[in-house]
């Protein structure tokens, strides 16, 4: 969300929805707008708005929106009839649409009818080469039927396309990450960075891939990553504070190599700010933390 | 290995309330508690307290190592001493059962600092029959490693049992009431510093 004055708001309004009083429209619309996931309140909510015809007529064409936001956040709790009725009414409305086609085919895949649905999908591609929605819906077919290798076929070939994808880049990544493919993980967010170099969570998740492939060469690249996360931050970035701290540990116990000063101001720098965030914000865990850190940099 | 596996109610609830909070997702935590018996015969084990630790990127090590080391140290000094005894998981799809190689690693590591440690892995299925079956045992499948290293399941000369054998009321309760919400994980803490992973108000 853009803002904690944003959060703050839509929380509010969501506490007073849940109550009864509060504006569905308003709350529905934020809901999309920030790519929240509610399927349990947005269908019990939507569906309650959508059979007052007066709301319905208040939404103007904004409703068919809300058919699409409902019949989704229905597959998503299981609530396959709700999704079916609103996906008919989408039909009616819009015979023939491309974007109430990827619903049916969402639809099959909600009922475990893997084929019905890719045979849909390949349809929409056929109509539409460049639909990238197809295409990822393909790739969720093949995760939820715990394929991942397939998931990865297919989100290389999407790529090989559609290459500024950060959302796909990002999907593989955690993909290799499951299967314990590091290198291949790493990989991924080396392009992210390059898309997008100011983005302090693609140098953080590039450390933590880093650390954990292990070895000298790999600790001293997270180390550089975690300190760019944490400048790219503001500081504000806890767990980048921490894996610097991890690095420094254990690059400093390296028997044989020449005492690494710099590395041993970074990680006093980092614990401090870490001890100055829980006295702050955490007091009953700073004792924890000090010594934790304490027994990181021996 | 012949051991008894008893698990408290607290342990228990925090593990699976973590599961019904981020249901898209795998989760995983610790699992805290005490070994009687010092072998790998004729020991018990008790599971009474549980940390969550993630629900996104399990198999990723720095933040997990920060984690072992402060769970333990906390630990260390409640209740007279409780070590980790074992690691819990649930995978992401609803239909998967296998032992995940995440899982199977940081039992690995566990099993270094405790030789009795086990693996439970939550059973999607059973918990969602629950209110159906009204089934007094954990919905978890327990594993432990045998002398060749390998984890097996514990099958019925190694059950985990319940040491409140109405614990799964408990849950049904905190489940209809929407408890899961409020469960709080390392990731969380990660992100949001005053969030407590210890998830002391969770029961109040």
């Amino acid at each position: 969300m853009e803002s904690a004055a944003t959060r703050s708001h839509f929380e509010k309004l969501e506490s007073k929805v849940d109550e009864g009083v509060g504006n569905v429209i308003e709350w529905l619309a934020l809901v999309r707008r920030f790519k929240l996931r509610r399927s349990e309140k947005v269908t019990t909510h939507g569906c309650a708005l959508l059979r007052d015809s007066s709301l319905r007529r208040k939404l103007g064409s904004e409703v068919w929106t809300v058919y699409e936001q409902v019949a989704i956040a229905a597959m998503d709790c299981q609530c396959l009839d709700v999704s079916k009725m609103c996906i008919e009414v989408l039909i009616a409305k819009f015979p023939n649409s491309a974007r109430v086609g990827r619903l049916e085919g969402m639809l099959y895949e909600a009922k475990g009818q893997w084929q019905q649905a890719e045979t849909k999908y390949q349809t929409l591609l056929e109509l539409q080469p460049s639909d990238a929605f197809a295409y990822k819906r393909k790739v969720a077919i093949a995760k939820a039927q715990g394929n991942l290798g397939a998931a990865i076929e297919a989100l290389k070939q999407y790529l090989d396309t559609f290459m500024a994808d950060q959302e796909a880049w990002r999907e593989l990544a955690e993909i290799y990450i499951a299967l314990q493919k590091y290198s291949q993980a790493a990989f991924c967010y080396e392009e992210l960075i390059l898309m997008e170099t100011a983005n302090a969570t693609w140098h953080l998740m590039y450390a933590e891939v880093q650390y954990t492939l292990g070895g000298l060469e790999n600790l001293r690249i997270a180390r550089k990553y975690y300190a760019s996360a944490i400048k790219l931050s503001a500081g504000k970035n806890l767990r980048s504070l921490y894996g610097l701290c991890m690095c420094s540990a254990v690059l400093s116990q390296t028997k044989g190599r020449a005492k690494d000063e710099e590395g041993t101001e970074l990680q006093s720098l980092a614990s401090s700010v870490i001890m100055k965030k829980y006295k702050e914000k955490c007091p009953n865990k700073a004792r924890l933390v000090t010594s934790f850190l304490e027994k990181q940099k021996l | 290995m012949v051991g008894k596996y008893e698990i408290g109610a607290k342990a228990y609830l925090k593990a699976v309330l973590h599961a019904a909070k981020y249901k898209t997702c795998a989760v995983n935590g610790l699992l805290i508690g005490r070994v009687k018996g010092d072998g790998l015969d004729n020991f018990s084990l008790q599971i009474l307290e549980c940390v969550p630790l993630f629900h996104n990127h399990l198999a990723l090590l720095p933040m997990l190592e920060v984690a072992l080391l402060q769970v333990e140290e906390h630990f260390s000094t409640v209740d007279g001493g409780l070590q980790i005894v074992g690691y819990y998981h649930a995978n992401e799809r609803f239909d998967d059962f296998e032992l995940n190689a995440v899982a199977r690693k940081i039992g690995d590591h566990i099993i270094r600092y405790c030789p009795q440690a086990v693996i439970l892995m939550l059973d999607h299925k059973q918990l969602a029959a629950l209110p159906k079956s009204g089934s007094r045992k954990p919905v978890m499948q327990l594993y432990m490693r045998d002398v060749s290293r390998v984890w097996k399941q514990g099958g019925t000369t190694a059950e985990l049992v319940f040491q409140d054998t109405t614990t799964n009321n408990l849950l049904e309760a905190y489940m209809a009431d929407g408890r899961q919400r409020l469960v709080v994980d390392f990731d969380e803490h990660l992100d949001d510093i005053s969030k407590d992973w210890m998830n002391r108000a969770l029961f109040d």
